[in-house]
């Protein structure tokens, strides 16, 4: 390797893997993440999300701790609503079309499940800040597939 | 171990199958690359261990799903970028000091001051010029330092992994490249030029 740059970059790349390595607990939670796969349930995904989707005016305009989140598979929408309290965070939801179901609300470290009104309203206390999925399934003695949301950042 | 690049859509569609051993390998390839994007967008360490974790467990949900296996690189980057705008964004979340303490979340190996130290005592001048590019390299433009930091990821990135994780044109990382590590040069000469090393 004789390019000044090449070498330059290779010697920038050995002083961020001496400063600023991947903490050895990520590599870990990155190794795990593969365990929280659910083969069998059907993937709703992220369609809108406020923070990203929502066009600069209607961010200025809305509460800067409300968070509003879509996720779609087939004919189902969850839209989830996200709000910030201290440093918690809770959820409201709503399943459309409305039906009843266990929502089982994942985290890294924990699963929260939470049930479905008949109108398919549900939300949750305070939950940690942090990557969440949620898992939505038959109440006891329905049937049906499990349907999963894309991960998010709560 | 690292796997050559041709080797990923293999693992992607092992890690698909099932294979534990194929997900370890797509995060020894990849795992350096995600942690680059997320250092580059200045993000609080709680937020980037978020995000970190957050574009692996997506990918784990995605893996039967990837469209392009071989490019899953650049669908991470893509996955990561996405997620730092997105927290840059929440106005809740931005703490205005380094939480690192709050989420428990430490440098794996070693005190970078400590191994500052034990370098300078056994190579002091690879140890000053190390200290000197490093400082170098936080006066950089947002710009340069952002594609800096991801061309720094261990295993390097490809272009198109790198142009991905920043949402620019794949052509234009070769120039920007150049003119960034021109101007880490200039920035070293002059801490050099104003630093004589002492003692």
């Amino acid at each position: 390797m004789h390019d000044p740059d090449d070498e330059l970059e290779a010697e920038l790349r050995r002083l961020a893997a001496d400063r600023e390595p991947v903490p050895a607990q990520l590599v870990q939670a990155a190794l795990d993440a593969f365990g929280w796969r659910d083969i069998d349930a059907e993937l709703a995904e992220l369609v809108y999300d406020s923070l990203v989707d929502a066009d600069q005016a209607s961010l200025v305009r809305g509460p800067a701790d409300q968070r509003l989140v879509s996720f779609a598979v087939g004919g189902m929408t969850i839209d989830v609503e996200v709000t910030s309290a201290g440093s918690g965070r809770s959820v409201m939801g709503q399943i459309a079309p409305p039906q009843r179901a266990m929502v089982d609300i994942r985290y890294p470290r924990d699963t929260v499940t939470v049930e479905t009104d008949e109108l398919g309203r549900f939300e949750s206390g305070p939950l940690p800040p942090g990557p969440a999925s949620l898992r939505l399934r038959p109440p006891p003695g329905g049937e049906g597939p499990a349907i999963v949301t894309d991960w998010i950042s709560l | 171990m690292l796997v050559s690049p041709d080797d990923t859509g293999l693992l992607v569609r092992g890690a698909a199958g099932g294979d534990e051993g194929a997900w370890r390998g797509l995060v020894a390839r990849f795992s350096g690359l995600v942690w680059a994007v997320v250092r580059a967008h200045r993000l609080t360490n709680a937020d980037a261990a978020d995000v970190y974790q957050t574009t692996w467990l997506r990918l784990a949900e995605h893996i039967g799903r990837i469209e392009q296996p071989d490019r899953v690189g650049a669908w991470l980057a893509t996955a990561a970028r996405r997620e730092c705008l997105q927290n840059l964004r929440s106005a809740a979340r931005t703490a205005p000091t380094d939480d690192m303490d709050r989420l428990d979340v430490t440098p794996a190996a070693g005190n970078p001051t400590e191994d500052a130290v034990l370098a300078a005592e056994t190579e002091r001048e690879d140890a000053a010029r190390a200290a000197a590019m490093w400082r170098a390299f936080g006066q950089l433009s947002g710009r340069c330092r952002e594609l800096l930091r991801i061309l720094m990821a261990s295993p390097p990135p490809s272009y198109a992994e790198v142009a991905a994780a920043l949402g620019l044109p794949l052509g234009s990382i070769g120039p920007t490249r150049a003119r960034c590590l021109q101007r880490l040069r200039e920035e070293m000469a002059g801490i050099r030029d104003g630093l004589s090393p002492s003692s």
